[in-house]
């Protein structure tokens, strides 16, 4: 408890001081310009949801969250190529039995960043999502990366990762921080090397990962990609994936490629009980040859096809294939789709076996959107006494206003955990911008 | 060894500050902050206005279409580099599915999107226990530490 007391004020005081030392660093670089001027973008989603859930005894619980999602985005701040950007959410319980609290939250990210209009120069202060060679995950601190004329470029990063523990007494990361050199010659090639080391509360917890990554064009439309990482304190390697891919123009994209994972390498700074053992067993590695087509045959129909071999180590779970087939058609001005999909994995052991069936479609005339959506998953071996799920999703929505619009979901479900299941859902999405531009 | 931190330290705010300063006198544009046309609705195709290499990304625009190719393996050239992502997607994009402690699923969020690839459809707490033995490694990404309570129930 005492750890987990000072590692929150730690991590307190660190997010405190990256926002301090953003605002100073950042403020100053304002005034030069017109600090009036910025482009700025505010999107807010509400979802109010309403379900009910039978619990063990027979009794039945109602939940009623009303969830809030903010983000905010303003860039060209003051005429200068600063941006700030913000994105959090919070729930407050409106049904007595909803429990924990009736409260939760978030902040997702808070961070400014500072891109030159030259060379891919880059800087970030306070909390963001970033992916860079072996890291990935969400971090309280800064990062900065910068690619100079003959193509050369490094990427640092420092702070504290933000991780939520699912175990007891162990808490996340305690710091973080690693880099990442590359080589990128334009339309080529860009290969790279990276480190990443975070300490732990406990010394079974630190990390410490060394990765390279590769793309490479052979030739026009086929590219070759890579990326492994070797976990240093597993002694391990943690994860490899490599593929080529054809992708000659706008209608036609395949990939194949090896991948393969330890998970003794992949889950050593697992925070959740589900990969760790005796959940898992850790010395199980799983190994993969994939393949994935994506083709629109004529405007607005696409075929899309996918395998995958999932080949273990261990007989237990043994090894399994998964295949799917689907076909989308895009129309209304693609405002609309509708698609059909069938997938299957087929295993050694009959409880790994499963077949899904599923059916979209979108109608939006004028101001009105209307969608359904049809899922069926049936199982070779039951589950819970039950060997098939069905679930149904409607959605009606109107677009009240230019930057307003209202929908709700309504969902059914009869599964192996739910016997028949009706589940509400109202949202409210408003989107403000100051500025014309591509937000999705 | 406290010497030595700090000397690190200071030599990797030099080097960085001098590569810095190489990278504002490229001649390489930057990826704009933000796409500065309205984007059409569907599925992103930067051949539609684009032609060959992006100059901020350093890769041909064709590899970003949004085929289920790219999605299926948008990570790899992630891991590369987010510029050209967020000229298109706000943060709050990438943090709908890589989120922290996240209590509503994706494909519940975006019910009015059928025809977006949104992870668990269905009850997939049931489907869970048959992908989750066969291929953790796919839900370690986002659930190895970034798990909710509701994991805890069975996952002790």
């Amino acid at each position: 408890m005492g750890h987990r007391t000072s590692r929150r004020n730690l991590r307190k005081r660190l997010a405190l001081a990256c926002l301090s030392l953003s605002a100073s660093l950042f403020l100053p670089a304002l005034t030069g310009g017109d600090a009036s001027a910025a482009d700025l973008a505010l999107s807010s989603k509400t979802y109010g949801l309403y379900y009910e859930r039978e619990l063990a005894g027979g009794q039945k619980n109602r939940y009623a969250p009303l969830y809030e999602y903010l983000s905010t985005d303003a860039s060209n701040i003051g005429g200068k190529p600063v941006s700030f950007h913000f994105y959090g959410w919070g729930r407050v319980d409106l049904a007595d039995d909803s429990g924990d609290n009736g409260t939760s939250g978030e902040v997702g990210s808070l961070y400014l960043e500072y891109l030159h209009p030259e060379g891919n120069a880059q800087f970030k202060l306070g909390r963001f999502f970033m992916t860079e060679g072996a890291a990935v995950g969400i971090l309280d601190g800064g990062f900065a990366k910068v690619t100079t004329p003959a193509g050369l470029g490094v990427s640092v990063y420092g702070g504290v990762p933000v991780e939520y523990s699912a175990l007891d007494n162990v808490g996340g990361g305690k710091s973080v921080y690693g880099a990442r050199v590359f080589f990128a010659k334009s339309g080529f090639v860009e290969i790279g090397a990276s480190y990443v080391k975070e300490n732990g509360d406990v010394s079974a917890k630190d990390l410490e990962l060394y990765g390279g990554d590769l793309w490479l064009r052979v030739m026009n439309g086929v590219e070759l990609t890579g990326q492994a990482t070797y976990n240093q304190e597993a002694s391990e390697m943690a994860h490899q994936r490599y593929a080529v891919r054809i992708v000659p123009g706008s209608t036609f994209d395949i990939a194949a490629g090896y991948e393969s994972y330890t998970y003794k390498g992949l889950f050593r700074g697992a925070l959740n009980p589900a990969f760790l053992s005796p959940s898992v067993n850790l010395d199980d590695k799983v190994s993969s040859i994939f393949g994935v087509l994506d083709w629109q045959f004529v405007p607005g129909w696409t075929l899309e096809l996918s395998a995958k071999s999932l080949d273990h180590k261990e007989d237990n779970p043994g090894d399994a294939m998964r295949g799917g087939i689907g076909l989308r058609y895009a129309y209304n001005d693609r405002k609309d789709v509708a698609g059909l999909s069938a997938a299957f994995v087929s295993a050694d052991r009959a409880e790994n076996e499963y077949q899904e069936y599923r059916g979209f479609a979108s109608y939006s005339p004028g101001k009105l959107r209307m969608t359904l959506d049809a899922l069926t998953v049936q199982y070779k071996q039951a589950i819970n006494g039950k060997d098939d799920q069905f679930q149904v999703v409607g959605t009606v929505g109107y677009q009240l206003l230019a930057s307003l619009h209202i929908s709700g979901n309504l969902t059914y479900t009869q599964s192996p955990d739910f016997e028949e299941d009706w589940a509400g859902l109202v949202r409210l999405n408003y989107d403000f911008g100051t500025s014309t531009g591509g937000k999705k | 060894m406290m010497r030595r931190a700090t000397a690190v330290t200071v030599f990797g705010a030099a080097l960085l500050a001098l590569l810095f300063s190489c990278s504002a006198v490229s001649k390489t544009p930057s990826v704009p902050p933000k796409h500065p046309e309205d984007l059409p609705a569907g599925r992103a195709d930067c051949l539609e206005c684009h032609k060959d290499v992006s100059t901020g990304a350093l890769k041909p625009y064709a590899g970003f279409r949004h085929s289920s190719v790219f999605i299926g393996s948008h990570g790899t050239y992630a891991r590369q580099g987010q510029n050209l992502c967020s000229s298109c997607h706000v943060p709050a994009f990438c943090q709908t599915c890589h989120a922290g402690k996240e209590e509503i699923k994706p494909n519940v969020k975006t019910g009015d999107r059928p025809d977006r690839m949104a992870p668990h459809r269905g009850d997939y707490i049931a489907t869970h226990r048959i992908d989750g033995r066969l291929d953790p490694g796919s839900c370690y990404r986002c659930h190895g530490n970034k798990s909710d309570s509701r994991c805890k129930q069975c996952h002790k």
